[in-house]
């Protein structure tokens, strides 16, 4: 064990950098696969004729893939059909698409979950289906969704560990990087990357505790 | 109950277009540093030779995280080794230029996948030469004899593979192809399997084993880690590195060829050989 040439100002730097490189395309799937996740929970919620099927079956084929498969899948099979992706776009796609199948079930069990007589009570009140959706059935609905979409969230932000396969440069692909400089970092760096996944996901926990003692 | 799901449909419509406004912001951000790739389709009839000519860039597949071949150094952020500097002197004999050449990071897993994509031109990623490969891309000469060899002591009794008898202790990772070949070599010896190198490595320091096998690229970068260790006899299995190259692309084989043929007569890759494995390349 070498902790003060394993955690040198350079390595140390090396290492945030691909932390940067996690945070962001971890934020930006969560966003997109939060909109996603909503858009098609949403249609299969309202039972759209066709719509709500046809995405039913490609959330179950996405949901029941192993994620890492995914990853391989957008890197390296979606050019022979045509669509050429860099090694951080193919992660956000692969990681929107995995997520975002999950984030619609979460959703739908979430508005499923608001009682049907609130809906009645809201159409007999002279209520549009629209607007009952969007005033009665979501506000409660997303209330309810708070912990398990902010557990998802966390689970996405680990998984982003996934892409070292097709060597995105995040955090574990550059520890990695870091490690292989010498045979005595590697507990060094891996307790600076486990303390690093650590802080972020449980600052997410408390936010998501935080959100679950004020709506839920 | 026609109205519902055509007023949800318009929602939803509103949500999608803001959906693909944020897509496109996100590919377009991708796109910048992605189209650097190799690629361009290549126009039909010509070789992927003529494109890297017109092109004026060789773009090569190492690894990032192998120590001595490819190793990526975290303060300069240059990408430094073995591997590389025999790609450097292929963009010279190629481009007439060593920089005229850009590095991806591969691995074992991406590195036949990117190179069918025409993200790279070449792999020269510590890839051995087997006939099941062979199949897939073809390779130049081989660039690197590996294969596997015995790592000791400085001053050990032991100067080579035969002197591996009943008594000795080796030690080796577990699962690796190592052990069934150790133990059918010198199949007296006892063979202590560890769960990966940094442990076998460990061992040999606080002197639990004899000897430590494995190949000899790895050994080569524990030799250069602690002084006090060598690298002895002859690699006993026949383990060849060479480049990579998309097959049927014959006329960058030959350029390929030609670059490591100079490279071995001018001396070139003697010198390369000895700045990174610490001692002349045996004849």
């Amino acid at each position: 064990m070498d902790f003060a040439g394993a955690l040198s100002p350079d390595n140390l730097r090396f290492i945030l950098e691909g932390f940067y490189v996690t945070l962001k395309v971890a934020f930006i799937s969560i966003v997109l696969s939060f909109v996603l996740g909503c858009l098609v929970g949403t249609i299969r919620y309202a039972k759209i004729p066709i719509l709500a099927p046809v995405l039913g079956v490609i959330v179950e084929i996405l949901r029941n893939l192993p994620l890492l498969l995914i990853i391989f899948f957008t890197r390296f099979a979606l050019p022979d059909i045509g669509i050429k992706l860099d090694v951080v776009t193919s992660a956000i796609v692969a990681l929107t698409l995995f997520e975002g199948a999950i984030i619609s079930e979460i959703v739908r069990s979430g508005l499923n979950s608001v009682n049907k007589g609130q809906i009645e009570a809201s159409r007999s009140s002279g209520l549009g289906y629209t607007q009952t959706l969007w005033h009665i059935v979501m506000p409660q609905g997303l209330r309810r969704m708070v912990p398990p979409l902010v557990s998802q969230f966390i689970a996405l932000l680990k998984d982003t560990s996934l892409a070292v396969v097709i060597s995105l440069p995040e955090l574990m692909n550059h520890s990695k990087i870091v490690i292989a400089q010498s045979y005595d970092f590697v507990i060094p760096v891996l307790m600076v990357v486990a303390l690093l996944y650590f802080s972020v996901n449980y600052a997410l926990s408390l936010i998501a505790r935080r959100l679950e003692a004020k709506f839920v | 109950m026609r109205k519902k799901w055509m007023s949800v449909s318009f929602m939803l419509f509103v949500i999608s277009a803001l959906v693909l406004a944020a897509c496109g912001g996100g590919s377009g951000n991708g796109n910048g540093n992605g189209n650097s790739a190799a690629g361009g389709e290549s126009e039909a009839g010509a070789s992927l030779l003529d494109e890297i000519k017109s092109r004026d860039k060789l773009v090569v597949g190492v690894k990032f995280d192998t120590k001595l071949f490819g190793l990526k150094d975290p303060a300069s952020g240059e990408v430094e080794g073995f591997d590389i500097d025999i790609a450097k002197a292929l963009a010279k004999s190629i481009l007439g230029d060593e920089n005229k050449i850009e590095l991806k990071e591969v691995t074992s897993k991406t590195r036949i996948p990117m190179l069918n994509n025409n993200e790279i031109d070449m792999i020269i990623a510590t890839m051995t030469i087997t006939e099941e490969r062979r199949e897939q891309v073809d390779f130049s000469e081989v660039y690197f004899e590996a294969g596997q060899s015995l790592l000791v002591k400085k001053g050990s009794p032991i100067q080579s593979v035969e002197d591996v008898t009943s008594g000795t202790k080796v030690l080796a990772v577990k699962g690796a192809t190592s052990v069934d070949n150790i133990k059918e070599i010198a199949p007296d010896a006892t063979v202590l399997e560890f769960e990966n190198y940094q442990d076998a490595f460990s061992a040999l320091k606080a002197g639990q084993g004899d000897v430590l096998t494995t190949d000899n690229s790895i050994l080569y970068g524990m030799m250069a880690q602690d002084a006090n260790y060598e690298v002895v006899g002859e690699p006993f299995t026949d383990e060849p590195y060479g480049i990579a190259m998309k097959k049927g692309e014959t006329a960058l084989v030959e350029a390929v060829n030609e670059g490591l043929a100079a490279l071995k007569s001018s001396g070139e890759y003697n010198t390369i050989y000895e700045k990174w494995i610490g001692e002349a390349p045996s004849e």
